[in-house]
């Protein structure tokens, strides 16, 4: 869910454009099954931390777009900062030991 | 903040479902088609449950289905159905029911914020000083003196009186209440207005009076009553307004009238008045105390003659009519508790027996949980539709209960009635909603408990194995037998308890109504009368009095007749303080007061010891020198071992009929008892009825032993309306009758009825458990009994078989009862007349009740084990 934030915030995306945005940025590492991206989505919008609108793609196609809200900014930064202060952590005690 | 709108965002996806899931299903169509290869994309299916998953609301949808499924399951067996929900509706309805009546006449406030209201009571100042009421001119000016610290402080008296509405008199209760009365209340009334300050002036004679809401909704109920006039003791009275349903007052069981204090209060040593009184918000609880004393030292100081040696104490306000002493709030919580313990008790036996249901049914239904389990079914979701089918029970166990407690409390308020002496009104007996969400909550839990277990059990382990040899599981059916049986054994000895609480309740009322009173019960009859409700006066209504006893006498069969003011075994008593005449240094003696006619001693069937009866003269005011005739109790306790007769005795007490005269004791007579629940007899004194004037009077009668009672009742009738017929006769039965509606007698049949029914209740629901059980087990056995019947056993053996297994139970159940019951009996002790709390014949009874209704439970399903059919029980596996 971090994830999908992250990409967000540059831009809002529908859906497919957020599959193919996390698998470029993440040369293909983080590829799981495209479709779990939408029970995400879906935790996302009851959270209140991303808004959907439905509007033509450049194909001409109707999708729903996804925009990140000042609440999803706010539990991106707080779960960046959780991130940060694990992988420190961890960082340290590999470093340590 | 955010959660709030989380949850607004949930619940508009639970409103627009359907739009929701065709979006989600447009969207990731989108989105497949244009990947490469949308085999990647996954399980569209299972995706879409999981996206609908956050919007959380699976939960209902299984809710609505496990609703709808158990709603099946229970209307599919409906026997099992009808049994559990009638079980939890008795002991859900026994409970609101009582607790409605208990809270309704000892707990609940009488008043809006209570903390505020308080009972002045008039003290006598030293060590054990009694309280007494507080004269009208008295509490003016406590009024007056304590304005700074009560908001409101109101007065009231309750009597007797005799209301006609046009079918002659009848005796009823009224309170006379100062002006301000009905502002001690947040409760308007219901029609007209309240009295004005004239009206309920001291010495006023205000002819207006506000009647109960029960009194006009059973006279029809008339928007129009305001205005209409009723007679009261022979005057008429203006209706001026209506109380508010459920109204009683400053006490209860209230009145059915009110009238404006006034007439016949102007006295200040007539100390009759109950004052009860607000608090200002403001005022400190510290400057009450000095303030109330304050105002009773200024009271003795003006009045010393009637106040020397009293002063205002402030405490909690008197509840019930009876007790008119500060009430004591842990005392009634204590009685509702020792109430309560009943109910309770049926309630534990009606979970218990539910439990068993929900045990054995969880058993009969072991194969479809199996094969449910078989297909997919996980354990979490198979428990949760279980326990849905046990809330499905619970409340319509509620709700039924809830229609029964209605019932229960009528029934129990009913029972009420007949011991009190008038027509009254009871508080409202409300639902108290804690109550109900208490008991609901409490067969709820006993449900889930029980309806849960068995299914967390059976789906456990190995649910595929147990599809296929289910039988052959003997430790585990052991085991849940088991519990089955203890359960089971909890109801026979809950029972048992009940049962023979009700056997002692009972005996009590029996051998209270054989009691040996101490004067000669049979063919006595007594006629109560009041000549001043045809509005006589004193000289009229005596003439009246005396008629009536030489006419009565002539009636063939009647052998003696007499008259008197008070009379043994009744609620209420007359008593002076009786000394020897001249010596102040001696004790007054407390003793019962009767004003009588001649005769007293043979219609009661009792032997003067010494001295003679009154004489003709005597019954005539004024006419001779004062006379009385003592018990030789008062005589041993005045002279102790020599002789009472001819000496002179004086009533020391302050007020009321010859006090500070001399009387010259002129007869001896044998003592009677008073009471049935103290059986020692108390000292009486009797004057002839010349020296004592009282309106009601009661006409006492002895009547030859062969007359029938019905017979020479009817005659008495007749002949009272003969020689009087404005006379209104307040009571005419016999003296048995009498002591049969007292209130000793009452309070031993109230409790053989109360403690039978609930025993009663408590047992049905026992032999329902131990039919329960033994059906179940009956229908596990069915193949051993196949076998048996196959291999040439008896039926008769088969049937010997089960009904021995089930009163070994019973055995057990009665044997834990029993101990129960001793403990019982001995904590009840105090509440018996004439039994002890180890009553054999009880504590043999009981059981027996028990016993032979368990061997009947489990005979029908010992019956049907035999009837198995061997080739259908052996091809079954």
């Amino acid at each position: 869910m971090m994830v999908v934030l992250r990409v967000l915030v540059r831009q809002p995306l529908h859906g497919y454009a957020i599959a193919q945005r996390i698998r470029q940025l993440s040369s293909d590492e983080l590829s799981v099954e495209e479709g779990s991206l939408y029970p995400a989505l879906q935790k996302l919008l009851v959270k209140g931390w991303v808004k959907a609108t439905w509007r033509e793609s450049d194909s001409g196609r109707q999708v729903r777009e996804y925009r990140i809200t000042a609440g999803g900014k706010q539990q991106l930064e707080a779960e960046i900062g959780e991130y940060r202060r694990m992988t420190g952590a961890i960082d340290l005690l590999l470093k340590e030991a | 903040m955010a959660i709030i709108r989380e949850w607004l965002r949930r619940i508009g996806y639970l409103l627009r479902r359907r739009a929701m899931e065709d979006e989600l299903l447009r969207e990731m169509e989108a989105h497949r088609v244009e990947m490469d290869d949308p085999r990647a994309f996954g399980n569209t299916l299972r995706l879409r449950e999981e996206a609908r998953d956050a919007w959380g609301w699976n939960w209902l949808d299984d809710l609505v289905l496990d609703m709808r499924f158990a709603w099946r399951t229970l209307r599919h067996s409906p026997g099992f159905t009808i049994t559990a929900v009638a079980t939890l509706a008795l002991g859900i309805g026994v409970n609101i029911g009582m607790f409605s009546l208990v809270n309704g006449l000892l707990l609940r406030p009488l008043y809006d914020r209570p903390g505020e209201v308080v009972g002045i009571y008039n003290r006598q100042t030293g060590a054990e000083g009694g309280a007494r009421g507080v004269s009208y001119p008295d509490y003016l000016d406590l009024q007056e003196g304590t304005a700074g610290i009560f908001e409101t402080l109101v007065a009231s008296s309750t009597t007797f009186v005799a209301l006609d509405l046009g079918e002659g008199p009848r005796r009823t209760m009224a309170s006379a209440v100062t002006a301000n009365y009905f502002q001690l209340f947040d409760r308007p009334l219901m029609l007209g207005r309240t009295f004005t300050a004239d009206e309920a002036r001291l010495g006023a004679d205000g002819r207006v009076a506000i009647i109960s809401f029960a009194l006009w909704d059973r006279r029809g109920g008339s928007p129009f009553i305001v205005g209409r006039t009723l007679r009261l003791n022979g005057d008429e009275f203006t209706v001026i307004g209506v109380a508010s349903k459920g109204f009683t007052g400053t006490g209860i069981p209230g009145p059915e009238i009110w009238l404006p204090l006034g007439r016949g209060f102007d006295s200040r040593e007539a100390h009759e008045l109950t004052v009860v009184g607000r608090l200002r918000p403001d005022a400190s609880m510290d400057t009450v105390g000095p303030m109330l004393a304050t105002a009773g030292r200024r009271l003795e100081q003006a009045f010393p003659d009637v106040n020397t040696g009293y002063t205002f104490e402030m405490s909690a306000p008197s509840r019930l009519l009876f007790m008119p002493g500060p009430s004591n709030r842990a005392v009634n919580t204590l009685i509702s508790l020792v109430l309560m313990v009943m109910p309770a008790i049926v309630l534990l036996v009606a979970c218990l027996n539910l439990a068993d249901l929900l045990l054995a049914r969880g058993h009969v239904r072991q194969r479809e949980l199996a094969i449910r389990s078989s297909l997919g079914g996980g354990r979490g979701r198979l428990t949760r539709q279980l326990l849905t089918e046990g809330v499905l029970l619970a409340f319509a166990g509620g709700a039924v209960g809830l229609f029964l407690s209605g019932w229960a409390t009528g029934a129990l308020a009913a029972s009420l009635r007949p011991v009190l002496p008038a027509a009254v009104d009871l508080p409202d007996l409300d639902l108290d909603w804690r109550v109900l969400v208490g008991t609901v909550g409490f067969s709820l839990m006993a449900s889930l408990v029980f309806g849960a277990w068995p299914a967390w059990s059976l789906t456990g382990r190995a649910a595929a194995i147990d599809l296929k040899r289910r039988i052959n599981e003997e430790g585990r059916r052991l085991g849940s037998v088991t519990i089955g049986n203890a359960l089971v054994i909890g109801q026979v000895a809950l029972s048992v308890l009940l049962l023979a609480c009700g056997g002692l309740f009972l005996m009590s009322a029996k051998s209270a109504a054989s009691a040996d009173p101490g004067f000669q019960l049979d063919g006595g009859i007594l006629v109560e009368i009041d000549p001043s409700l045809a509005g006589y006066d004193e000289t009229r209504a005596r003439q009246s009095q005396l008629a009536l006893v030489d006419r009565l006498r002539t009636i063939p069969g009647v052998e003696a007749v007499t008259i008197g003011s008070s009379l043994p075994f009744s609620s209420f008593g007359d008593s002076r303080k009786v000394a020897p005449a001249g010596l102040a240094q001696s004790t007054p003696v407390d003793s019962v007061f009767s004003a009588i006619g001649r005769d007293y001693a043979r219609v009661l069937g009792l032997p003067m010891i010494a001295g003679r009866d009154f004489t003709e003269a005597e019954l005539i005011p004024g006419a001779s020198e004062p006379a009385a005739i003592i018990d030789d109790m008062l005589a041993q306790q005045l002279w102790p071992g020599e002789s009472a007769l001819g000496r002179l005795i004086q009533f020391a007490d302050a007020e009321g009929t010859g006090a500070g005269r001399s009387m010259r004791v002129v007869g001896i007579m044998t003592s009677v008892k008073h009471s049935l629940s103290n059986p020692r007899p108390f000292p009486h004194v009797y004057v002839p009825l010349g020296q004592h004037y009282e309106d009601v009077m009661t006409l006492q009668l002895r009547t030859a032993n062969e007359t029938s009672a019905a017979e020479i009742v009817a005659t008495i009738a007749r002949v009272i309306t003969q020689v009087d017929a404005r006379v209104p006769v307040l009571r005419l039965q016999t003296w048995r009758d009498h002591l049969d509606t007292g209130f000793d007698t009452w309070v031993y049949r109230a409790g053989a009825r109360v403690f039978s029914a609930f025993g009663a209740i408590a047992l049905l629901l026992a032999v329902i458990g131990v039919y329960g059980v033994k059906s179940y087990v009956v229908s596990r056995r069915t193949r051993e009994f196949g076998i048996r019947i196959a291999t040439g056993a008896h039926p008769r053996a088969l049937v010997w078989q089960v009904m021995r297994e089930g009163s070994r139970i019973t055995a057990v159940g009665i044997g834990i009862g029993l101990v129960l019951a001793l403990g019982a009996g001995q904590l009840l002790q105090g509440f018996l007349y004439g039994v002890r709390g180890f009553e054999p014949l009880v504590l043999v009874t009981a059981p027996l009740i028990l016993l032979a209704s368990s061997l009947m439970a489990s005979y029908i399903p010992a019956l049907r084990a035999t009837r198995v059919d061997p080739t259908v029980a052996l091809r079954s596996e």
